[in-house]
């Protein structure tokens, strides 16, 4: 069967433009979507995929440089030793780490939102659920955020290359116990998951396998006083190693060549990506196509992306509007959709933790299963409560919301000054609705669901929008357009992209 | 001019809803028994690996000691089972609870094959699976679909941001939820008692038909549960899937928040994300919630490095938070009703590491808990000499102990959930 057959440009037009937007980044404005439907279809790919080499040369966030962890530590230790009250500076350094990871979030978000690069931003959301490594072990955001870099720089460069840098990277290392494997003892957590989650996939390799190759990466360390990697000799194990049929002085390095040699290799991380991109479910028949381009390609991933956003079959009518968003495309895309800023960084991170996708903090090495995962009961009522925020601002909150807050209430926040911070205006809905329509409920249900909704919904639901605007005829004001934008939220349509 | 629907109430819109469900419930063959007045299974994880050696002690054992000389607990710390056995000296609770006959704890319990990856052998848990099957459907989604076919959806209900995949079904049934007071859908204006427009307009939108179409699917399942591959989490399409689960959510969060707003816990209850979670799962059952299922989970168990406090921490919370929840289902006269099970996704590897935690394991004990349960010790405790790699040997497969709960607790068939016949045990 031939898959991956280039989308005919007859087919290219604003619903497919749309799906391009939504997979390949964080969805699109009507405006947008003109824009991208005009540009052609190799354009639009083009623009998404070739993204100038200084794209991931983006400013970082102020605090984000390596600090000499050795002396705070040191400094604590010694006020300690001197009987000094130690732990409020230790809280101290504790309460800068955790506004730290917060205003990570928020930079992240921000460039998914309007950094000018959507698809590398994506695709280091991809590389960062792939290579699941959480603040909760690493305990340091400058290691997080540097992990990050790393992803965004090789986002659409050589796996086999991202893998070596990601075997030196210190929030991985520490994540999975690399830097504490000595030759006498090495650790098998890194070598497990290596081959488990980040190259072969379960039931690719032997328990041989992974004694074997735990040993090829003995000798990695982090040099605390600069937090770089940094490789100790005498600590690396130069026997012979049997890795997968090869036997030699092996070292790390070359077991990831040999991994990605692996048939099964280019299979694992292409029906990864078409899970990612396309569909939940992807047939033997993609899978195997995509680890052939893969492999032709020699693992590079820009000209993998490239035939996949051309394909008529990521364009198939069992496509689009059939993936439910993420928690983070969620978060992005309806700030997008709304015109609106991103929310609050607190309330950002706190939604992201309800909705299940925490970035920074995935619950295990395994990343996001996502799919059918991101829903229960729970996380869609959460979903539709949210978008009332985001919508309305702050003034959902309960009325006594405000002398909680002041309380010690953990759930807001202990403060006046998180009052403040999740202050939120609602939306100026004048600029989608133009006033002369007002009082035509259909039209402003047409206009406002061609906003929102890719695929447009049933009728059935289309007729209770415009029966809700019908049964405040007499009020046409922003009030009632939020609640309707509201109600068009609190659908299950609404979640899928 | 408002529309006439915005002058219904609730009570009416709800009634209308009930019934329709209530009629089809009556129309499909199922367990008529709910949790209204039926038992009861809490299940409770233990997620990340718990240390079984330092939950149930086998402190009489030379071996134990020379395996753990930072870990171990010595014989006049801990609480006494008989002269070789004893609980960690923070399960208090536990330790009176097996004194009033009402604890059972099933020693070496495992399976074969052990996987000693996390997500595997959780996996391995939840479905109930061979180790070398992959399988999707949970053991309790198999119970769901099998018994409970047009059960209201909350049959089961999991606290917690995840469903568990034990619930996973073809068909799929239960609610999931963390906070209550953020388990319902918040309408933009504020309303006064009654409900407001938008909100009764929001029902209809999440009420779809296609959801009661997939309601009664009929799948087909019979004795040949095992060989069910692993693919889907479940057969529905993703938007059938999504009016699925708010309909779902929107009945559930209903009754759940009227019970929560009528039912307060009786005894106190310690702080803590555990206690949270039963303190709510008993107000549920106070309050007659018709659910067969509860499941929550306490996380933090995977102690590779200073286990020595962080194992006490958590035996404590696990201890104070299963007694508060004993004590308010005495005080509810419910205790009779309620079957608790714990599980973790292995035990620990017998000699302790050098950084003074301990690594994954493999055969762990499991605790049963609740007023109708004969209390003693099941199984044997495994051989700490007689190793495999350095983790102990099984002999109760944890198949085992989910037969003798859907059989001789729930009185589902377990060789249809399960896919064969696992020997049961005499806990209840």
């Amino acid at each position: 069967m031939k898959v991956l057959t280039p989308l005919p440009d007859s087919k290219w037009n604003d619903t497919t433009a749309a799906h391009l937007l939504n997979r390949a980044g964080f969805g699109g404005t009507p405006i947008e979507i003109g824009r991208t439907r005009g540009k052609g279809l190799a354009a639009a790919v083009q623009d998404l995929v070739d993204v100038k080499s200084d794209a991931a040369n983006v400013l970082s966030p102020a605090w984000a440089h390596p600090r000499n962890i050795q002396a705070a530590r040191m400094e604590i230790k010694a006020a300690k030793d001197r009987g000094e009250n130690f732990q409020t500076k230790a809280r101290q350094v504790r309460m800068l780490e955790g506004q730290e990871i917060v205003d990570l979030r928020r930079w992240w978000l921000d460039r998914m939102l309007n950094g000018p690069a959507p698809l590398l931003e994506k695709m280091t959301l991809f590389w960062h659920g792939h290579f699941a490594t959480s603040i909760q072990k690493v305990r340091d955001a400058y290691w997080m955020w540097l992990q990050n870099d790393t992803l965004r720089r090789n986002a659409f460069g050589n796996f086999g290359t991202l893998v070596k840098k990601i075997s030196r990277d210190p929030a991985m290392m520490i994540y999975l116990d690399l830097q504490q494997s000595r030759r006498e003892h090495p650790n098998e957590n890194w070598a497990r998951e290596l081959m488990e989650l980040f190259t072969v996939g379960i039931g690719n390799y032997t328990e041989q396998d992974i004694r074997e190759s735990a040993r090829a990466f003995t000798g990695y360390r982090i040099d605390m006083t600069t937090q770089q990697f940094r490789f100790a000799p005498f600590q690396q194990d130069h026997g012979t190693k049997t890795f997968m049929g090869q036997s030699g002085n092996l070292n790390g390095d070359d077991i990831i060549d040999i991994l990605l040699r692996q048939p099964a290799c280019a299979q694992f991380i292409g029906r990864k990506l078409w899970r990612f991109f396309v569909e939940d479910e992807p047939s033997k028949d993609i899978v195997a196509t995509i680890a052939e381009r893969i492999r032709v390609h020699n693992f590079e991933m820009r000209p993998v992306l490239r035939e996949i956003f051309s394909a008529a079959e990521f364009y198939s009518d069992r496509v689009t509007s059939s993936q439910i968003k993420s928690p983070i495309q969620y978060i992005v895309q309806t700030s997008k959709l709304l015109d609106a800023p991103l929310p609050a960084p607190i309330v950002a991170q706190n939604a992201m933790r309800q909705m299940g996708q925490i970035i920074f903090a995935p619950p295990n090495v395994k990343g996001w299963d996502g799919g059918k995962e991101w829903i229960s009961t729970s996380t869609l009522l959460f979903r539709y409560n949210f978008a009332n925020y985001l919508i309305n601002g702050d003034v959902i909150l309960p009325p006594n919301a405000a002398k909680r807050r002041q309380g010690d209430d953990v759930g807001f926040g202990h403060t006046a000054h998180l009052a403040e911070q999740v202050r939120r205006e609602p939306i100026d809905v004048g600029e989608f609705v133009p006033p002369e329509i007002r009082g035509k409920p259909p039209e402003v249900v047409d206009l406002l669901v061609k906003r929102f909704f890719h695929a447009r919904p049933a009728e059935k639901e289309i007729e209770t929008f415009v029966k809700f605007l019908e049964s405040r005829a007499s009020d046409t004001g922003d009030t009632t357009l939020r609640e309707l934008v509201h109600l068009m939220m609190s659908t299950p349509q609404f979640q899928l992209v | 001019m408002l529309g006439a629907a915005a002058t219904w109430t609730l009570p009416v819109f709800l009634e209308k809803t009930f019934f329709a469900l209530d009629a089809l419930a009556a129309d499909t063959a199922t367990q008529t028994v709910t949790g209204k007045d039926g038992t009861i299974l809490v299940v409770l994880q233990l997620a990340g690996g718990n240390d079984g050696l330092n939950t149930v002690v086998p402190y009489a054992d030379d071996a134990y000691h020379v395996a753990r000389p930072r870990l171990r607990l010595s014989a006049d710390q801990v609480l006494k089972i008989d002269s070789r056995i004893a609980l960690n000296p923070k399960l208090a609770g536990l330790k009176s609870l097996y004194d009033e006959g009402h604890l059972a704890i099933v020693q070496g319990v495992g399976y074969p094959n052990p996987n000693r990856s996390h997500f595997r052998s959780t996996e391995i848990w939840q479905t109930a699976s061979d180790a070398d099957r992959m399988v999707s459907d949970g053991w309790l989604g198999r119970y769901f679909d099998n018994c409970c076919r047009g059960a209201d959806p909350t049959v089961g209900v999991a606290i917690g941001e995840e469903t568990p995949q034990a619930f996973a079904a073809k068909n799929p049934t239960g609610v999931t939820f963390s906070r209550l007071e953020q388990f319902r859908f918040q309408p933009s204006e504020r309303g006064s008692g009654q409900m407001s427009a938008e909100e009764i307009f929001f029902r209809q939108l999440n009420e779809t038909a296609a959801s009661d179409e997939t309601r009664t699917l009929v799948s087909n399942v019979g004795g040949s549960i095992g060989a069910i591959s692993g693919k889907a989490k479940n057969d529905l399409s993703t938007l059938d899937f999504l009016q699925r689960t708010a309909l779902d959510a929107q009945l559930s969060s209903d009754k759940i928040l009227a019970i929560a707003r009528k039912y307060k816990p009786t005894v106190p209850y310690p702080q803590g994300q555990l206690a949270a979670s039963l303190n709510i799962i008993s107000r549920m059952i106070a309050g007659g919630l018709p659910t067969r299922v509860y499941y929550a989970s306490q996380g933090g168990f995977d102690t590779h490095a200073g286990q020595i406090n962080s194992h006490e921490r958590l035996m404590g919370e696990f201890n104070d938070a299963v007694a508060a929840l004993v004590a308010d289902l005495k005080q509810q006269g419910n205790f009779e009703r309620v079957l608790l099970m714990t599980f973790s996704e292995f035990g620990r590897r017998v000699q302790e590491n050098a950084n003074g935690g301990t690594d994954h394991g493999t055969a762990a004990p499991m605790f049963v808990i609740g007023g109708a349960v004969k209390a003693g010790l099941f199984g044997k405790y495994p051989s700490l000499t007689d190793l495999d790699h350095g983790d102990l040997k099984f002999n109760t497969d944890f198949r085992g102990v989910y037969a003798t709960v859907l059989d001789r607790w729930l009185k589902a068939p377990s060789q249809v959930v399960l896919g064969r016949k696992f020997p049961t045990l005499g806990i209840v």
